[in-house]
This record gives structure tokens, C-alpha cells and sequence, in this order.
């Protein structure tokens, strides 16, 4: 049971240092890191909202910044038109993701493989056209800036994002919640059944699974996740724009969750931190850090299939077999990821 | 109790200009071991199709315990208990043994639980040792079913089709590609299971159909061309020239040469 131990190390340390971050952070190098690592977590969702598709049914989407858009003009219109205060916002941007999740799922899900990516396409193409062009409503191009109303007010006492310890924990307690639940799903039935269909999707209406019905709940849950995202994104940035439901913004989002480790709880995470990391740091130095991006991603798909969390398994798993006969379990992960 | 367990009216299905399925008519009444047989191309795999959903029928109807289940979908007709193998074996590689037999188990039911643990369905988990025990796979159940070997996994999908409680199993050349000792292990199991449940069984592997078969259907070209008890067809006349005397079967091309 050492693997188990070495594994609950470091996802205590993990947990720590996440905790620690507002003041450890700054210490350590400055404030402007505080908020990067804000952005890496709201962008881990994002990247997690992949996964869940693509690791976990199969389904590769890059058209999941709709659904982030959504979330993102959910919070922006609620709060810049509707006046809405803090929760409501919140919960309309979720809500939209998710309704449109539903409503382009129920076409998307008839499809699997690149016929499914290319809808997914199609679909945050079409919505995005539509909110550049609706200005009076979107800001189109320049988007809606507003000013955020307080989270909580307890009388007199106010907790807002102006706060940016707050701000920060606010976004670390939400995420955390969101990679629990899917942390949930994963071990439940039903993140069994999605499992099966990622696997075989007709040995699995064989022996009773409603494939299309499954597909389409992991569809709306992974709206759910880009959503919040989204939502939490606006509040982040107050304010809330267009060019995030572009499709280049789905795309890094599957770069990210590929490389971290697609059908792996924390690969969103690893990927997502590695790249908005060199951008952060490069970027100030060479304008063309994406080239950096564009290795490293090709260098991972080729080297380790399934992603840097997947390295890392193998790893603990050569550490702890001790080379007695378990060297068959090492090969067989890796070659289990190349048949699709 | 008196329907037929599978009854198949007048069924097509066409692809293209080539009708795999011809104007099939049969009745296979309950309780007896089933086997159809045939040439390359008689349309028994597509027959299988037809049945389980994964084909729609051109024409015909399809009758399951005297139930219409044509034009189905595959998940409500696995649901009404009619369960099949495919004829390339097929599990879901990345799961365990024990996995796999875990959401075969539960795909019939109609609530998935989003939130709670799988393994905390403790009904479950007894029903999954008790079939990993039966198929003798307990020391494998940890085990990814994608590194298997080719009779373990068709061991599993044996596995599969048990814990699952099918009312009728159909089976397509289960031991197809097995060595002669999986093959016997597998036969015992059909055998085995035979007892309780209703089964049909496609089968190139002569012994194997004459050696567990109550009846035989023999297809050809999409139609059924005779059926009876294996004495009956292993005498019939036109299913040796069909089937039996194919020209591969050296007897037969020495005879031809003699004559």
C-alpha cells in the first residue's frame, strides 16, 4: 500500500500549498502570481470540461467555449442589464451553459468522432457570429465591462471580489467543489456506464446502456463545468466577451487536458497550470511562446499517450512494483491508450 | 409458456443490391439449445443484427415470448432480456474483469446513480464474485479486459451474458478462433447455461453444434434451407451439397474427380 501513501502525500501537499497560496505566493515572488494561479484554476474547469468528454465518453468536443461563453454573458447581462446581485448572476450563467449544452447536445451526440468535433465546431462558430453581431446586447467585439456586486453582505460587513484574498479563495472553494463532484461521477454507476461507452459504444446499447441519453447527461454535465468556468471567469475579469467563444479558446482547452492526462481527474489541472506557466513567463520575453506550446504538446501525445499524469502513474507504478512480474502492467497502459 | 421464445415473420433486410436477409421465416420454440449454421454470407450474423436492433428490417416482424420487438432500439431490447455476443469479441478494454461484469450488471437498470460510489452497491459487488467464481476468472479480475487472452475474453463475455440474467442468449461462433481446450471449457459453460436459459447459437465449428445442438436451422442465401434435430440434418441431401460438402472438404473434391 506504499503507492497509496506516496499518492495522499502529495495530494496533501498539493492541498496545502493551494491553501497557502495569498500569502505564500507573494513572499515567495509577487501578487501578480496570486492571480495567475486564479486564472490556471478557473482554466483547469475549463480544461476539465474536455476531459470529462473526451477522457471519460469519448466524445472530442472543440466547441466547449460556448458553453464558457454562456456562463461568462449568464453573469455579464445579469448583472450590466438585469441588475441582478451576485448569486442570481451566478446561477444564470450557469444555467445558460448549461440549456445550451442541452439544446446543441441533442444534435451534437447523434455523432461521434470527428463528425461530433466538427458540429461542436460548427455549433461555437454559429453563437459566436451571433454575439459579435448582437452589440447592443454583447458589446460584440469589446464586450460588457460592469461592476461586480458584493458576494456576501452581512449587515454592514461586506466579502466582494475586491478583495483579492477572497477573490481567490472563492474561485480555489468553487473549483475544488466542481473536480469533487466530478471526482463523484467517475466512481458512480454512472461514470461506469460512460466509461463502457468510451470503451465499445455498441457492446454498450448490447447490454442495455441508452448510449444517446448517456451521452447526451455527460454533454449538459460538461456544459455544467465550462459554465461555471465561465461564470467565474466573468467575475474575475468583470467582464464578459465575445472572443472567449471562439473556437481557438475550445482548442487550447483540449491541448490542455491531452497533455495533462485525458481520462485522469488531475490532468486537466497539470496541463492547464504547465502551459498558462511558460506563457506567463515567456511571453514577456519571445512573442512566439506558442511555439514552446506546440512542441511540448506534440512531444507528450508522441512520448506519453496518455498524458503527463499518465508518465507520472507509470512512474509510481515502477516505484512500487518492485520489478516482481508487474513490468506487464506498465506496457499494457500504454498500449491500451494508442487503440481508440 | 406456448410461444415460441423467438419467432421471425417474412424478415428483409437488403444492402444495396445483395439481400442478406431473404423472406426468413422460423419459430424457435422455448427450452431446447438452438443452432443455425450455413455457408460464408447466409446472412446468419445480419439475422443476429436483425433481432438485437442493431440492423432495422426492410420488412418482417420479429417476436420475442409472442412480444413485437421490431424496430427496438439495441438498450430496450437488451432490457427485455435478449442478450448477444459478438462474433469479433468484444469487452470494454479499459475496464477490469471485474469492471466489465460490474456495468454489465447494472446497464439494465434504469436509475444510475450519479454520486454515489459503485463499489458501495454491495448487491452488486456479491453478484460480480460470484460470476467471476463461476467463469473460474477470480485471479483475474484485476486485470484490464484489453490484455486478456482471446478465450479469456470470450470466457468473460460468457461471464457478461450470465450476470446479466438474459432470458435468451444469442451467441455468434462463441468459440470461434479458440484452441481445442478453451474450446471444450467454453462448450462446457454453453452447455451449463443451456439449462436455464433459452440460447441460440451460430457456429462454423461442426463438432461444437452437433455436440451441444437440441435443433439445427441451416441458412442459405438469406433464407432458412432445412432444420431439424442434428441426425436429420446431418442426413439431409441438400445441406450436404450447400454446406457440409463445401469443395475445401477433400472427400467431397475426390468424389467430384471420380465421378
Amino acid at each position: 500500500m506504499k503507492r497509496i501513501v506516496i499518492e495522499r502525500c502529495v495530494l496533501t501537499a498539493f492541498a496545502a500549498f493551494m491553501l497557502s497560496v495569498p500569502w505564500l505566493v507573494p513572499a515567495l515572488v509577487n501578487t501578480f502570481w496570486v492571480s495567475v494561479i486564479a486564472e490556471i484554476l478557473i482554466w483547469s474547469l475549463f480544461a476539465a470540461s474536455v476531459n470529462l468528454l473526451f477522457g471519460y465518453v469519448g466524445l472530442l468536443s472543440f466547441g466547449q467555449a460556448l458553453f464558457f461563453g454562456f456562463g461568462m454573458y449568464g453573469v455579464g447581462i445579469g448583472i450590466d442589464q438585469l441588475h441582478l446581485s451576485f448569486w442570481p448572476a451566478f446561477g444564470l450563467g450557469i444555467s445558460a451553459a448549461m440549456v445550451m449544452a442541452l439544446v446543441s447536445g441533442v444534435f451534437a451526440v447523434r455523432l461521434t468522432w470527428h463528425y461530433f468535433a466538427i458540429i461542436t465546431v460548427v455549433f461555437s462558430l454559429i453563437f459566436y457570429f451571433i454575439a459579435v453581431t448582437m452589440k447592443p446586447l454583447t458589446g460584440g467585439d469589446d464586450g460588457i465591462n460592469f461592476t461586480l456586486p458584493p458576494t456576501f453582505s452581512w449587515g454592514s460587513t461586506q466579502w466582494s471580489f475586491t478583495n483579492a484574498t477572497f477573490q481567490y479563495f472563492f474561485i480555489l472553494s468553487t473549483v475544488a467543489v466542481c473536480f469533487y463532484l466530478m471526482h463523484l461521477v467517475i466512481r458512480s454507476p454512472l461514470g461506469k456506464a460512460f466509461l463502457a461507452i468510451r470503451d465499445n459504444d455498441v457492446r454498450a446499447s448490447l447490454i442495455g446502456l441508452n448510449v444517446y441519453l448517456l451521452r447526451l447527461t455527460a454533454f449538459v454535465m460538461a456544459g455544467f463545468l465550462a459554465g461555471v468556468a465561465g461564470a467565474l471567469f466573468a467575475f474575475f475579469g468583470r467582464y464578459a466577451s465575445a472572443s472567449y467563444m471562439f473556437y481557438h479558446v475550445s482548442g487550447e482547452a483540449v491541448v490542455w487536458a491531452i497533455v495533462g492526462g485525458a481520462g485522469t481527474l488531475f490532468g486537466p489541472i497539470i496541463g492547464t497550470s504547465l502551459f498558462i506557466v511558460i506563457r506567463e513567463l515567456v511571453s514577456t520575453h519571445w512573442e512566439h511562446h506558442s511555439l514552446i506550446v506546440g512542441v511540448m504538446a506534440i512531444l507528450v501525445v508522441i512520448l506519453a499517450p496518455k498524458g503527463l499524469v499518465g508518465l507520472w502513474h507509470a512512474g509510481l507504478d515502477r516505484l512500487t512494483a518492485h520489478g516482481e512480474g508487474d513490468a506487464s502492467k506498465l506496457t499494457t497502459d500504454a498500449k491500451l491508450r494508442t487503440d481508440p | 409458456m406456448n410461444d415460441p421464445v423467438l419467432r421471425i415473420d417474412n424478415l428483409t433486410k437488403r444492402f444495396g443490391g445483395l439481400t442478406a436477409v431473404d423472406n426468413l421465416s422460423l419459430s424457435l420454440p422455448r427450452g431446447r439449445l438452438q443452432a443455425i449454421i450455413g455457408p460464408n454470407g447466409a446472412g446468419k450474423t445480419t439475422f443476429f443484427n436483425l433481432v438485437s436492433g442493431l440492423l432495422s428490417a426492410d420488412s418482417g416482424r420479429v417476436f420475442f415470448l409472442g412480444r413485437d420487438i421490431t424496430g427496438l432500439k439495441p438498450h430496450e431490447i437488451s432490457r427485455l432480456g435478449i442478450k448477444r455476443t459478438l462474433q469479433i469479441k468484444s469487452v470494454f478494454g479499459q475496464l477490469t474483469v471485474a469492471e466489465n461484469l460490474w456495468v454489465t450488471r447494472q446497464a439494465g437498470s434504469r436509475f444510475l446513480h450519479p454520486f454515489r460510489a459503485a463499489s458501495r452497491d454491495l448487491e452488486t459487488k456479491a453478484r460480480v464474485e460470484q460470476t467471476l467464481e463461476q467463469i473460474g476468472m477470480t485471479v483475474l479480475a484485476d486485470r484490464p479486459a484489453g490484455t486478456l487472452s482471446y478465450g479469456d475474453v470470450a470466457l468473460l463475455e460468457i461471464g457478461m451474458a450470465l450476470i446479466s440474467e438474459p432470458r435468451l442468449l444469442l451467441l455468434d461462433e462463441p468459440t470461434c478462433g479458440m484452441s481445442p481446450a478453451e474450446t471444450e471449457r467454453a462448450v462446457e459453460k454453453i452447455r451449463e447455461l443451456a439449462r436455464t436459459i433459452d440460447i441460440v447459437i451460430i457456429e462454423h465449428d461442426m463438432e461444437v453444434v452437433f455436440g451441444i445442438a437440441d435443433d439445427i436451422t441451416v441458412m442459405a442465401q438469406g433464407s432458412v434451407l432445412a432444420s431439424g434435430s442434428p441426425k436429420e440434418i446431418a442426413a439431409d441431401e441438400r445441406v450436404r451439397e450447400a454446406y457440409l460438402g463445401r469443395p475445401e472438404d477433400e472427400d467431397y473434391v475426390e468424389e467430384a474427380a471420380h465421378a
